[in-house]
């Protein structure tokens, strides 16, 4: 009798080990349609990658068994509300263990309320608001840049140009990310030489730039920074070439480094500035991919589509996980935040470890499209190619 | 003062193109009592015929412009005649109702169908210019604004002195007694939607000149329209030229002396303060 007992017991041991041993869920929110689709992709995308690859490699190592990852990403049509709602559901009846990032600082900034309200930890990709992660919020972490720092290496760069620019204009749209931007730009503007004369917000919903454009033009500033959305960078370039608008270098925080920015401009994509945390190069190592160009390579054959730096980062989230869960040995989302908290390695995007308020601090790599390719320009080691400076105008190309 | 002088320029230009994108829905609203809330996927959709006639086939976007039209014009005439004819009689929510089912279909079947990127029609003269009293004038926003104003006029003559065009007149004022003049209002209701959709279509093609194109600008672009049909008024099409000058105007001069970011307070402002100063429109008759 009493060997049966124990019988049962070890029976139910085992199963409730089994029970636990059902595939790691982690759970996403992400733009598959509405306005923010086009940058959304790359999370779904990445994400969906990442996963394929880390359980093509045996999965993640808990204990003595190696468990699967699952991955459920629902489609918020690029709206908060909805996002907010599907991380509930996520949490509350999907009982996924782990969540990973929306695209955009706006969206984290509701959504990581969610993790922080239920404990369960979020790395995301999508968001670089400094705002963020100013709330001492404990389970929220991110792998892309702080705001703030944006145009950093460029307001560095600008300080070796001859001759170096002397007046500014900061254009910045009026959501989470690009304030941060804007604010940490104007700071570190305020060390050097160059002095802002144009620092105008504008709506996100803006489409026309005329009357900005045509202020910069009667002002003859030297160089423009913008920080918004790829639509209105697209719109303030033709409109800056429509109304003849030449300054000696612009730059832009989004669209300079995706392959459908320069398709979309053609020629006129040449010169524009932007920056990026990630530089698709063989020299980064990664433990599923090989490295970042046979991830690039990779991606675009799986996809149909070059990614940028939003896939790379995405991939990261989802390898930090990993490691965090492998190196807390469980699944318990108190014990994964306190590993994730002290991850560190070297993956396809870089050197993946998180400050105390859980975000990354990699450096911005300047980058400028010349004649139609981007070519990386200027990295925390200095001058990589020579940037076309200043540029031509419009009707000298 | 050049800068103020360039401001205004830049003003006008823009706000025939506001124009154009309204007259399509002010035209059906007025005539169908319809308020087409599809209205600015109809102009995405025009702006994606270009888009494919200039890429595909290398067509000129002013070639490829009637082509649109027509496109749009056959898709307004169907849309019209085999759905909306069904509910014209229901009270106005329903048709709210039926063309916001529209905008949504629409949108995301052509998210499908030409995926989320964004798209730009750029022929070798998009970014040509010149000099006019100071001040710098694109040219194809001046193209833009001369085929705006071509087709508000026409639109205007048409139906001011065409018989189609006053049967459609008619046929807002008095149906029964346009029905009993021999007018088939079926028809004719499919022909004033079509005719919306093409102006649509047409505004498309131009917003695509000038700007960038994905399946998501429709609904900014209705309630863009829909600002201008009610400062300009629904009475005669020639008051959508008024109303969209007009807030082309007010946009450029707020975004310089205000602030860029308060261009959608002042405009929709400015429609509050219509509706409760002058709910017919700034010309339109005082009821």
């Amino acid at each position: 009798m009493k060997n049966l007992a124990l019988a049962c017991a070890a029976m139910m041991a085992l199963l409730a080990s089994r029970v636990s041993a059902a595939p790691i869920e982690l759970g996403a929110s992400v733009q598959l349609t509405g306005q923010f689709a086009n940058t959304g992709r790359y999370y779904g995308d990445a994400y969906q990658f990442a996963v394929e690859k880390i359980n093509a490699a045996g999965g993640v190592k808990v204990g003595n068994t190696r468990e699967k990852l699952n991955l459920k990403i629902l489609d918020n049509q690029s709206d908060v509300n909805l996002s907010v709602r599907q991380y509930v559901q996520l949490v509350t009846q999907d009982k996924v263990n782990f969540l990973l990032g929306p695209f955009a600082s706006d969206f984290v900034l509701a959504d990581s309320a969610i993790a922080e309200k239920y404990n369960v930890p979020m790395i995301q990709g999508g968001g670089a608001s400094d705002q963020i992660f100013s709330r001492g919020y404990k389970y929220i972490f991110g792998t892309l840049p702080p705001a703030s720092d944006y145009f950093d290496s460029t307001l560095d760069l600008m300080g070796q140009l001859k001759p170096p620019p002397a007046t500014l204009a900061l254009l910045y749209a009026d959501d989470a990310f690009d304030v941060s931007v804007a604010d940490g730009t104007r700071k570190d503007a305020s060390k050097t030489k160059l002095k802002i004369v144009v620092d105008q917000r504008y709506s996100s919903k803006a489409s026309d730039f005329n009357s900005i454009l045509s202020l910069i033009k009667s002002q003859n500033v030297d160089a423009i920074l913008v920080a918004g959305h790829e639509t209105e960078v697209l719109n303030f370039i033709r409109q800056a070439k429509t109304l003849n608008v030449n300054p000696k270098l612009y730059s832009f925080t989004v669209g300079v480094p995706s392959a459908d920015f320069r398709a979309a401009l053609g020629q006129d994509a040449n010169y524009a500035f932007g920056m990026s945390s990630w530089v698709p190069s063989a020299a980064l190592k990664d433990e599923y991919f090989g490295n970042a160009e046979q991830f690039a390579n990779e991606y675009k054959k799986r996809f149909g589509y070059e990614p940028d730096y939003h896939a790379a980062s995405a991939v990261a989230d989802v390898q930090a996980f990993v490691k965090a869960i492998e190196s807390a040995n469980s699944i318990d989302p108190v014990k994964v935040r306190d590993a994730i908290a002290k991850v560190d390695f070297d993956s396809l995007y870089g050197r993946v470890r998180f400050n105390s308020a859980g975000q990354i601090n990699l450096p911005q790599t300047v980058v400028q499209v010349q004649k139609g390719k981007l070519v990386p320009i200027y990295g925390p080691k200095g001058m990589l190619e020579q940037p076309l400076y200043p540029m031509p105008e419009w009707s000298k190309r | 003062m050049q800068l103020l002088w360039q401001i205004l320029v830049n003003g006008v230009l823009l706000g025939g193109l506001y124009a154009l994108m309204a007259l399509g829905l002010v035209l059906v609203w007025g005539v169908l009592n319809i308020v087409n809330l599809a209205h600015g996927a109809l102009i995405m959709l025009g702006a994606y015929a270009c888009y494919y006639l200039f890429t595909g086939l290398g067509w000129d976007p002013f070639a490829a412009l009637p082509v649109a039209m027509v496109l749009l014009f056959c898709l307004g005439y169907v849309i019209q005649r085999y759905v909306l004819n069904l509910i014209i009689r229901a009270p106005m929510f329903n048709t709210l109702l039926i063309t916001f089912g529209f905008e949504v279909v629409i949108t995301y079947l052509a998210q499908i169908a030409f995926s989320a990127d964004f798209r730009t029609i750029n022929p070798s003269y998009a970014g040509a210019n010149f000099s006019f009293l100071g001040a710098t004038v694109p040219l194809v926003r001046l193209l833009a604004f001369a085929v705006a104003l071509a087709l508000t006029l026409g639109l205007w003559l048409f139906l001011e002195h065409t018989r189609i065009g006053r049967a459609i007149r008619a046929t807002a004022q008095n149906l029964i007694a346009a029905r009993l003049y021999g007018v088939n209002p079926r028809h004719l209701y499919a022909l004033t939607f079509g005719i919306g959709a093409a102006l649509a279509g047409a505004a498309g093609t131009l917003y695509g000149v000038v700007s960038q194109i994905n399946p998501y600008i429709g609904s900014g672009l209705t309630g863009k329209s829909f600002a201008i049909a009610i400062i300009g008024g629904l009475d005669k099409s020639i008051y959508v030229l008024a109303g969209g000058l007009f807030l082309g105007i007010v946009e450029a001069v707020t975004a310089l002396y205000i602030g860029p970011t308060y261009t959608d307070v002042v405009s929709f402002g400015i429609l509050v303060l219509v509706l409760i100063v002058r709910p017919t429109g700034l010309l339109g008759r005082t009821a």
